[in-house]
């Protein structure tokens, strides 16, 4: 029973919304989350260390329900390492120049779209084969405004967010011109085979394991480029930011903090 | 006169399909529609021609009849909307049957489980894929679920590099195909043939003539398209944070997946009432689950929150079917208007309207004329004044269209609409996809029709 009145009216509200507004977009409800500030969030997640963020990062895996918690833990490590060695081969090839100077070396080509976007699913960059690099900007624009925050440029330290996404995505086209031989490529696991008949598959994640470690040495963070999952959602709606940031201290068995931002502006989206 | 009034109501019509395009409330929109078209037709009795009123027995009432003009003011506005009351109640036990998957992970578990048997590679897993999402909603029905299910579905699919809208259009075309024996949306296409539960074995006879096929069908056209698409469509990779979706991960037991299709296999085969094969799967999935072990207080307050949420899930639908039956109605008063203008050029034969449907399946978009969701019930009281058709035949003729135009490929579709604003797919990229889709699989499925439901026998005629 809808005991408490309030209650009753947000479901009447809620109702009423689905019966006589506009035909368009509806998230189901979900419970109300605690909004947290941004600055102690983007600290928390800042110092998670590489293998904490393990788990959320294969909750993202198609495969996930196959590995237990060691053979995760084990593929991370390995992606971790190939990302790592990628970027150092990078590095000593064009020197310690930064992502843009290795994506026009490379002669990619490298653009800035500045896409609206909304709460749901933010997306920050893309590579499209051969050689097509998008980093939207609208995501960044929001974040820049973040910066000022407290405690927030303390924690992310001298960052230049469209280096970070780009990086990312630059190690997708090192994979894509390295198929053959680089490891998040040619891993396989078996997932069954009836007779000769043998389905194998790579486990998707690993890519962006490794770009993510690609991009953290590139861009020298002490922190794992993750951090920009939560952080740069956080421009668009504030609690949706927060409900990844609980889900990521989860994963990391960490006890996310308690306090609660007083600015009620930011609306969920 | 009626000439006149005629190609006024035509002029309405089209008013009311801009009115979708925009994308405004269609309860409101029908409800405005209804009082058009239940009021001129009645009004127009007194300007049109004698013959005219004499050729249509529906426009006659007050003095020298026994139909009084209140008589039609409550058939269209109060006993049509109540006629679909058993309509509304399967609609809403489906609801909290949807609920119920979603929250035991029953759903959620299948899902996974065949992802985990496709890998990386983008077709084998979209046509795994599809065929489950179609399987699950031959039963499951309403926004709730189809969203729950693709925020799980649609981050797999770009996650192995498939093109945002081309995840949409393959997600959203498989959830289409199971509509054809999806016992909540038949219920409501039935509404449109009253008296068609006279009908002796009529379920048995469309699912083992056509609907089993007709699922076949668009499951196997939405995939060798994707497939064809995918060939084409540029590769992208993306890094995006996913927010709203990411449950905790429950696997539910394997010997409860088979439970989303218990109540259809049940109704179909057995006769089994529906919402009866709602309650029975439904609980068996509480309790399989474990979700029935927190005292009867706790279990009830699950049970019930299920069914609220199930009904805000279904909301637009229910609205939307409170005012749907007035238009209908009313489309019944409008349709002698109708055949004044357009009659002539109305098929008459069961071949050419086939042929003529294929045609303009695409005006089964944004509840356009061919789709039963919108003014294709005008269309249906049309064809029903000029010729004489077997039930089957015209129930099949019009859930085409309303399936595969409406349903599967149009943006005016509720849960489409959500696709296009989680994946940030553009209407156009997404109709470029589903277009040439829902003319493929239409004609398909209209030859299909010429085989299985044309020259029926007397015994299907009502
Ligand atoms: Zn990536």
């Amino acid at each position: 029973m809808i005991e408490d009145r309030k209650a009753g009216e947000g479901y009447a509200n809620q109702l009423s919304a689905r019966l006589f507004g506009k035909q368009s977009a509806y998230l189901p409800h979900r419970e109300p989350v605690n909004i947290r500030p941004v600055g102690e969030m983007v600290r928390a997640l800042c110092g998670l260390d590489d293998g904490e963020w393990t788990e959320y990062a294969f909750s993202r895996e198609p495969l996930n329900g196959r590995f237990n918690k060691a053979e995760r833990h084990k593929l991370m490590q390995q992606a971790i390492d190939c990302g790592r060695q990628i970027a150092e081969e990078c590095i000593s090839q064009y020197g310690a120049s930064g992502p843009l100077t290795i994506a026009k070396a490379l002669g990619l080509n490298v653009d800035y779209p500045r896409q609206p976007q909304d709460g749901g699913r933010v997306l920050f960059a893309e590579f499209c084969p051969p050689g097509d690099i998008n980093i939207f900007m609208d995501a960044i624009d929001k974040a820049h405004e973040l910066l000022s925050e407290p405690g927030v440029r303390e924690a992310l330290g001298a960052i230049h967010i469209p280096d970070v996404l780009l990086a990312h995505e630059l190690f997708h086209y090192m994979e894509d011109i390295r198929a053959k031989e680089i490891w998040t490529k040619t891993y396989k696991i078996e997932l069954w085979g009836i007779g000769p008949l043998r389905n194998r598959s790579k486990i998707v994640v690993l890519s962006e394991i490794a770009a993510m470690a690609f991009c953290k040495r590139l861009n020298d963070l002490p922190y794992s480029p993750y951090v920009m999952d939560a952080f740069l959602v956080y421009g668009y709606s504030a609690d949706n930011a927060t409900r990844l940031y609980l889900e990521m201290m989860t994963f990391a068995d960490k006890t996310p903090g308690t306090s609660t931002t007083p600015k009620e502006g930011r609306e969920p989206m | 006169m009626e000439y006149v009034i005629g190609i006024f109501l035509i002029l309405t019509f089209f008013g009311l399909a801009w009115y979708c395009v925009k994308g405004h409330n269609l309860m409101i929109g029908f409800l405005i529609m209804s009082v058009l078209w239940g009021i001129l037709p009645l009004v127009g009795t007194l300007f049109v021609s004698q013959a005219f009123i004499d050729a249509n027995p529906i426009l006659q009432f007050g003095a020298g009849t026994d139909v009084t003009l209140m008589n039609n003011i409550v058939r269209i506005f109060q006993a049509s909307s109540e006629g679909w009351g058993p309509i509304l109640v399967n609609v809403l036990w489906g609801a909290w049957f949807g609920r119920v998957m979603m929250e035991t992970g029953i759903a959620s578990t299948i899902i996974r489980k065949t992802v985990e048997l496709g890998g990386d590679k983008p077709m084998i897993t979209i046509a795994l894929l599809n065929i489950v999402v179609a399987g699950i909603f031959t039963t499951m029905m309403g926004a709730g679920p189809v969203i729950s299910i693709g925020v799980i579905v649609l981050p797999i699919l770009m996650s192995l590099g498939i093109p945002k809208a081309l995840a949409l259009f393959t997600f959203v075309g498989s959830v289409s195909a199971g509509m054809f024996i999806n016992p909540v949306l038949q219920g409501q296409i039935r509404g449109f043939f009253p008296g068609i539960g006279e009908l002796e074995g009529f379920t048995q006879f469309l699912t083992s003539n056509f609907s089993l096929y007709a699922i076949a069908i668009t499951v196997i056209t939405v995939t060798v398209m994707s497939g064809i698409y995918l060939k084409f469509s540029r590769k992208s990779h993306a890094w995006a944070a996913q927010t709203g979706g990411a449950q905790v991960q429950q696997n539910a037991p394997f010997y409860t997946l088979i439970l989303p299709v218990v109540p259809v296999i049940l109704h179909i085969w057995l006769g089994f009432p529906v919402i009866a094969g709602f309650i029975t799967a439904g609980f068996a999935g509480l309790f399989l689950c474990g979700k029935m072990g927190g005292g009867f207080k706790n279990s009830c307050q699950l049970v019930n929150k299920m069914y609220f949420d199930g009904v805000v899930d279904t909301a637009p639908l229910i609205g939307f079917l409170l005012v749907l039956p007035m238009f209908n109605t009313a489309a019944n008063f409008a349709s002698p208007y109708f055949s004044a203008v357009i009659g002539p050029i109305m098929p008459t034969s069961e071949t050419t309207v086939l042929i003529l449907f294929a045609i303009v399946m695409g005006m089964g978009l944004f509840r356009g004329p061919m789709t039963l969701f919108g003014c294709g019930a005008a269309t249906l009281g049309v064809l029903l004044n000029v010729g004489d058709f077997s039930v089957p035949f015209l129930l099949v003729a019009f859930s085409i269209p309303t399936i595969i135009a409406n349903i599967g490929s149009c943006i005016t579709q509720s849960w489409n609409a959500w696709g296009l604003a989680y994946t940030k797919v553009e209407s156009k990229d997404f109709l470029k996809y589903s277009i040439p889709f829902l003319y493929v699989a239409g004609i398909l499925l209209f030859i299909l029709a010429a085989f299985t439901v044309t020259g029926l026998g007397p015994e299907w005629f009502l």
